[in-house]
C-alpha cells in the first residue's frame, strides 16, 4: 500500500491522446497542477493509450488525465478503461477533458458519452483549473479510503 | 527510399535521379499511390480553367489590392466533403481541403478505420479529409465538383505522398513547410527529416512549374498560434521561402497569424512582404510571384458566438488594413472545435462585411506602424544572420543548428527539437513582446525596448511579469479581453 507520508501525496499522469499535437493547454495544466502540489508525470502530446497506462503502472499514479483538443477524442479514448483493467490497473482514476468530439455539441451529452466509456470526470475546455485541482485531490483521497481495509478505518 | 537522416542536408535542388528513385518509393507507401502518373497529372492541371488555378487568382487579387477570403474545411467522407465545399463556395474566393490528423502522421491504416467508423456513425468522426485514402479519383471528383481553386491545408511533416496525389488530382496550392509543419505539429520528427521531405514536395511543385503548371506554395505562418511574436514566424517564413525557391517553386504566399494589436499586425504583414523581397532577391532569385496571407486569431476563442464574431471581425479588419492578399477565416464555433457548414459560412459573411467596408479605405501609415515594422525587420535580420552563420551559408543545416541551440525557438511548440525557452507576453497595448529571450540573438537595444514595454504593463497591473502573466494572456481572448489583466 502507498504510504501517505510521501512528499507528494498526489501523483498523476498527464498527456494529450492520439495524434493530437496541441501543446499549449498541456504546458499550462502541468504548471498549474505542479504549483498545487500534485506530482505530474507529463507525457506531453501524441500519447497512446498504452503509453498512459505504462506510465501509470511504472509510477503508481493515482490518476490518468487525458486531454484531446483536435476532435478525434471519441475514437482515441474508446476502450481505455477496458485496457486499464486488462493491464491490471483496477482503480486508477480516469479524467478526460478538451474539445472531445467533432462539432459543437451540448456538454451534457459529451459528459454522458464519456462517463459511459468509464471516465470518472469529464471536463469542458472552459473548466476552472482550481476546480480541477480540488476534484482531483478529493477523488484521490476518496479512492484511497475505498481501497483501505475496513479494519483500518477510525 | 528514405533519405539518410545522418547525411548533411544541403539547400540545393534535388537531382532528377535522386528524385525519381525516391518517388518510386513514396508512391509505394500506400496502394493509392500507384494511380499517380506525373505526365498525366501535368496534362490534367494544364486543362484546368484559369478560375480554378490558385496562382492566377492570387495574382489578380494582389494586382488589384484585394483581400481574398478562405475558410478551413474538411470531413471524413468524399460526398460530405463535396457537399460542404459546394455550400461554402459562394461565400469565399478560394477553397481549402483540410486534411485529418491521422493522414498528417501518415497513419493511412487509422484513416481507413476512421472512414469506416464515420460511415457507420453517419457523421464525420475525423477532423479532416483523408485525401491519400480517397486517392486520385476521389480527389478529382472533389476538384471537378467545384468552381474555385482548392488548396491542401494540413500539418504533415512528411507530406510527399499527399502532395503527389493531390497535385496530380488538380489541387493548385499546397500549404506547409519543413519547419512550420514539424515544430508545431509533431513531437519527435527530426527537423533534418521534415526539411528533406519538404524539399521533395517543393521539388515536385518545381517540376510542375517547369511543365507550365504554377502551383502556389504557402508556408504556415501562425506556427503554434499562441502569442508568437512576428519575428519568430517571419524567420520561419523567409527560410521556408528560400528552401522552396531553391527547388524551383515560383509562387509563394508568406503567412502570419494575428497577434491582436492592430498596429503590430499591420506592421507584421508589411514587414513580411518587404523582408521576403529583400532576402529572396539577395539570394539571387527572381521572377517569382510573392503574396501574403493573414490568419485570423489562432488561439483560444470565446464560447459565445457573438463574442467570437468580435474576434473574427478584428482579424478581418487587420487583414484588410494590412493589405494581406488573403485572409483565413475562423468561425463562431472555434471554441468548441470543428465547425458546421453554417458556422463556417457565418464567419465568412462577417469577414466579407468587414473587408468590403475597409478594403477601399486608405491603409494606416503612421509613425507607430513604421516603428513596429522597423523593429520586426531588425529582429528578423539579427536571427537570420545567426542562422546563416551557423550553417556557414547552408540554410538547411543552419536551421537545424539554430533550433538545436535555441537561436530559433517557437513558443508553446510540442516538438522535442524545440528549446521552448523563449517566452512571449503582451505589453500594455497588447502587442507581443519577448519576456524571456531564451537564446535568440536579439540586439541589446531591441531587448531594452521589449523590457521597457513589458515594464509599463507590470506597473499598470501592479505585479511582476511572470509565467502567470503569460497564462493570463493565453486565456485572455477566450475571456473577452486581449490582455490578461488580473481581475
Amino acid at each position: 500500500m502507498k504510504s501517505m507520508s510521501n512528499k507528494h501525496e498526489y501523483k498523476v499522469v498527464l498527456g494529450v491522446i492520439g495524434s493530437d499535437c496541441h501543446a499549449v493547454g498541456n504546458k499550462i495544466l502541468a504548471s498549474v497542477l505542479g504549483q498545487a502540489g500534485i506530482d505530474v508525470i507529463n507525457l506531453g502530446v501524441m500519447v497512446s493509450q498504452d503509453e498512459f497506462i505504462d506510465a501509470a503502472i511504472e509510477t503508481g499514479a493515482d490518476a490518468i488525465l487525458v486531454s484531446s483538443i483536435y476532435g478525434h477524442g471519441e475514437i482515441d479514448c474508446h476502450g481505455l478503461r477496458g485496457r486499464c483493467f486488462e493491464r491490471g490497473l483496477d482503480d486508477v482514476l480516469l479524467y478526460v477533458g478538451g474539445n472531445l468530439v467533432i462539432g459543437k455539441s451540448d456538454f451534457q451529452d459529451i459528459e454522458t458519452l464519456f462517463l459511459k466509456m468509464g471516465f470518472d470526470r469529464v471536463c469542458s475546455p472552459r473548466v476552472d483549473l482550481h476546480d480541477l485541482v480540488k476534484w482531483l485531490k478529493d477523488d484521490i483521497i476518496e479512492q484511497r479510503f475505498a481501497r483501505e481495509p475496513l479494519t483500518k478505518s477510525a | 527510399m528514405h533519405p539518410d537522416s545522418t547525411e548533411t542536408l544541403v539547400n540545393q535542388r534535388l537531382a532528377d535521379k535522386v528524385f525519381e528513385t525516391e518517388r518510386n518509393a513514396v508512391l509505394n507507401t500506400w496502394p493509392t499511390g500507384a494511380d499517380v502518373n506525373f505526365r498525366e497529372g501535368v496534362r490534367y492541371q494544364l486543362d484546368l480553367p484559369v478560375e480554378k488555378q490558385f496562382s492566377a487568382v492570387m495574382k489578380a487579387a494582389d494586382d488589384a489590392g484585394r483581400t481574398l477570403l478562405q475558410p478551413r474545411a474538411g470531413v471524413a467522407l468524399l460526398q460530405e466533403q463535396i457537399a460542404l465545399l459546394t455550400d461554402l463556395q459562394p461565400y469565399c474566393d478560394v477553397l481549402p481541403t483540410t486534411i485529418d490528423a491521422y493522414t498528417r502522421h501518415n497513419r493511412y491504416d487509422k484513416c481507413a478505420n476512421g472512414i469506416a467508423r464515420s460511415r457507420e456513425a453517419g457523421r464525420s468522426l475525423m477532423n479532416g479529409f483523408p485525401a491519400v485514402n480517397h486517392g486520385l479519383q476521389g480527389c478529382r471528383e472533389l476538384v471537378e465538383a467545384l468552381d474555385k481553386p482548392v488548396q491542401v491545408r494540413h500539418g504533415t511533416p512528411d507530406a510527399r505522398l499527399l502532395a503527389e496525389i493531390t497535385l496530380a488530382a488538380g489541387f493548385t496550392s499546397y500549404e506547409g513547410g519543413g519547419i512550420s509543419y514539424n515544430i508545431p505539429y509533431a513531437k519527435s520528427v527530426k527537423l533534418r527529416d521534415s526539411i528533406r521531405h519538404w524539399q521533395y514536395c517543393d521539388r515536385l511543385v518545381g517540376r510542375y512549374e517547369e511543365e507550365g503548371v504554377r502551383i502556389n506554395r504557402e508556408p504556415f505562418g501562425p506556427l503554434t498560434g499562441t502569442l508568437v511574436p512576428p519575428f519568430v514566424s517571419h524567420c520561419v517564413m523567409i527560410l521556408e521561402g528560400l528552401l522552396a525557391l531553391e527547388q524551383g517553386v515560383k509562387c509563394i504566399t508568406l503567412g502570419y497569424g494575428q497577434g491582436g494589436n492592430l498596429v503590430q499586425d499591420i506592421a507584421a504583414i508589411r514587414s513580411l512582404r518587404e523582408l521576403g523581397e529583400e532576402y529572396f532577391s539577395a539570394a539571387g532569385y527572381s521572377g517569382y510571384q510573392l503574396s501574403t496571407v493573414f490568419h485570423q486569431w489562432m488561439g483560444g476563442f470565446p464560447d459565445e458566438e457573438s463574442s467570437a464574431y468580435g474576434v473574427i471581425c478584428l482579424g478581418a479588419a487587420a487583414a484588410s488594413l494590412a493589405g494581406a492578399t488573403k485572409v483565413i477565416v475562423k468561425t463562431p464555433h472555434e471554441a468548441s472545435g470543428v465547425p458546421t457548414m453554417a458556422a463556417n459560412r457565418d464567419g465568412l459573411r462577417a469577414t466579407r462585411q468587414m473587408i468590403n467596408m475597409l478594403g477601399e479605405q486608405q491603409k494606416p501609415a503612421g509613425d507607430d506602424v513604421a516603428l513596429e515594422t522597423d523593429m520586426i525587420k531588425r529582429e528578423v535580420r539579427a536571427v537570420l544572420s545567426r542562422v546563416f552563420a551557423l550553417g556557414e551559408g547552408n540554410i538547411a543545416e543552419g536551421t537545424i543548428r539554430a533550433f538545436e541551440s535555441g537561436v530559433m525557438d517557437i513558443p508553446f511548440a510540442p516538438a522535442r527539437a524545440n528549446a521552448g525557452v523563449l517566452m512571449p507576453v503582451r505589453d500594455d497595448n497588447g502587442a507581443l513582446r519577448v519576456l524571456d529571450k531564451g537564446n535568440s540573438p536579439l540586439p541589446d537595444d531591441v531587448l531594452a525596448f521589449h523590457r521597457d514595454r513589458i515594464a509599463e504593463r507590470a506597473a499598470s497591473e501592479g505585479r511582476e511579469p511572470s509565467f502567470q502573466m503569460v497564462i493570463d494572456d493565453v486565456n485572455a481572448i477566450s475571456n473577452s479581453r486581449l490582455i490578461g489583466r488580473p481581475l
